[in-house]
């Protein structure tokens, strides 16, 4: 797994990062070859337990009860719906997408743990669909939150739905289901496009600067003049104070 | 034409007021159209006397053209079962009229709706926030003058497309079903 541990005790000053428990030098490339195998196992693991958030917006909601239920049945591909944003895997988004859901959509988002997957289904997705020239339906979904799939059609069929699931899963075996990463590597873009459509004292609950820090995810685009805006606004939710975008040393990977 | 559905207790209500004019648009409805001062008398004679208790809706229709919005009062009687829409023209500006809050409760939704998607100020409404539209920074939408087209093509952009994702899908045995 690409995650790494934060320690609990500070290592001393004189402790070496790169020695295993009997003070042996690891080669890095060693490291890296044990984490890959790791991240390959967990991965294929990972792509055969996927749950869904029981959570539907717009008209596609009606294509998934005959593809979770006895006739499609997407449990025999170890797919299933669940309860709580906190234990779900997949996020699908399955129709319009008007701004005011859109808000509740990015709250339920941040609370899932990664890895995560985003599948916009449907047309009004993918460019607003028969929606495109209203005022409070969301356009592109993918400016508000990485997506790793669109599934076209209006609405797609539950066998549709059941192709875009395999190809999820098999992305996801293959180590390229990664796009949660993008939303810690890229926070200040996603929060500029949110802020557009909230105003500049959109915040949420989620400490996503912190996370990304202990995923070690932080990068160039992880802060800027949007996630500046948060420490005006977004300062009582945040447990670490916010370092602004010129203060804090980006990492280079 | 069918029988008139005008009532001995209707009729001595429309009576009672300057009635611009009383049209039967269908068998249970009747459309009465009224200055605009007159409507809370309207609905108050219309609840106390024939008993049309219910305002079921309050629509608004912006006419462009004369400048003034159409507003048009629904009112339903369980006991005759009839329909009595009343309508009334305001003019757009200043946009303000009163509230009938006090002799319809319901009427406080209609009228916060109808103040956020036209921009109506209805003086005595006990709540005008908004409602629906509660992430909305921009003019009233359903406005004549509100163009949602131009509001869509300032404020998001397209999704690409490609013709080669159609060739893509094609290859692997999808595509469009003619």
């Amino acid at each position: 797994m690409s995650q790494t541990v934060i320690p609990i005790h500070q290592p001393s000053a004189d402790h070496n990062p790169d020695t295993d428990i009997a003070c042996r030098t690891v080669e890095p490339q060693e490291k890296n070859l044990l984490r890959r195998v790791i991240d390959r196992v967990a991965d294929h693991c990972r792509a055969r337990s996927l749950f869904i958030l029981h959570y539907c917006t717009g008209c596609g909601a009606i294509e998934l009860p005959p593809t979770i239920t006895s006739r499609f049945d997407s449990e025999r591909l170890g797919i299933q719906p669940m309860v709580t944003p906190r234990q779900a895997d997949i996020l699908l988004i399955t129709g319009y997408l008007s701004v005011k859901t859109l808000k509740r959509v990015i709250l339920t988002y941040e609370q899932m743990q990664g890895p995560k997957y985003v599948i916009g289904m449907g047309s009004c997705s993918i460019n607003g669909g028969m929606y495109w020239h209203s005022y409070a339906t969301v356009k592109r979904l993918q400016e508000y939150m990485p997506v790793d799939m669109y599934i076209a059609g209006c609405m797609p069929r539950p066998e549709a739905i059941q192709q875009g699931f395999l190809q999820l899963m098999a992305k996801i075996d293959r180590g390229e289901g990664t796009a949660w990463k993008d939303y810690y590597h890229n926070y200040n873009t996603y929060l500029g496009h949110q802020q557009a459509l909230f105003g500049p004292d959109w915040h949420t609950p989620t400490d996503v600067i912190a996370e990304a820090r202990h995923y070690d995810l932080l990068s160039d685009n992880t802060l800027g003049e949007h996630t500046d805006l948060l420490a005006k606004f977004a300062s009582e939710y945040v447990t670490h104070p916010i370092p602004s975008a010129k203060a804090i040393p980006r990492s280079t990977s | 034409m069918p029988q008139s559905i005008v009532t001995d207790d209707l009729d001595a209500v429309l009576h009672e007021l300057p009635t611009l004019s009383v049209e039967q648009t269908a068998p249970r409805r009747l459309k009465v159209c009224i200055k605009a001062e007159t409507l809370p008398a309207l609905l108050e004679l219309l609840k106390g006397s024939s008993g049309y208790l219910h305002l079921s809706a309050i629509s608004c229709v912006d006419w462009p053209d004369t400048e003034e919005f159409e507003l048009v009062y629904h009112l339903w009687s369980y006991e005759v079962k009839q329909l009595v829409s009343a309508h009334i023209w305001i003019p757009k500006q200043p946009g303000r009229f009163v509230s009938v809050y006090d002799i319809h409760a319901p009427a406080a939704f209609f009228e916060r709706d109808i103040h956020e998607m036209f921009g109506v100020h209805f003086e005595g409404s006990p709540n005008l926030e908004p409602f629906i539209l509660t992430e909305w920074y921009g003019p009233p939408p359903m406005l004549k003058s509100f163009n949602s087209r131009a509001y869509v093509e300032e404020t998001f952009q397209w999704q690409q497309y490609s013709p080669e994702w159609l060739k893509e899908l094609e290859a692997k045995g999808g595509g469009i079903v003619e």
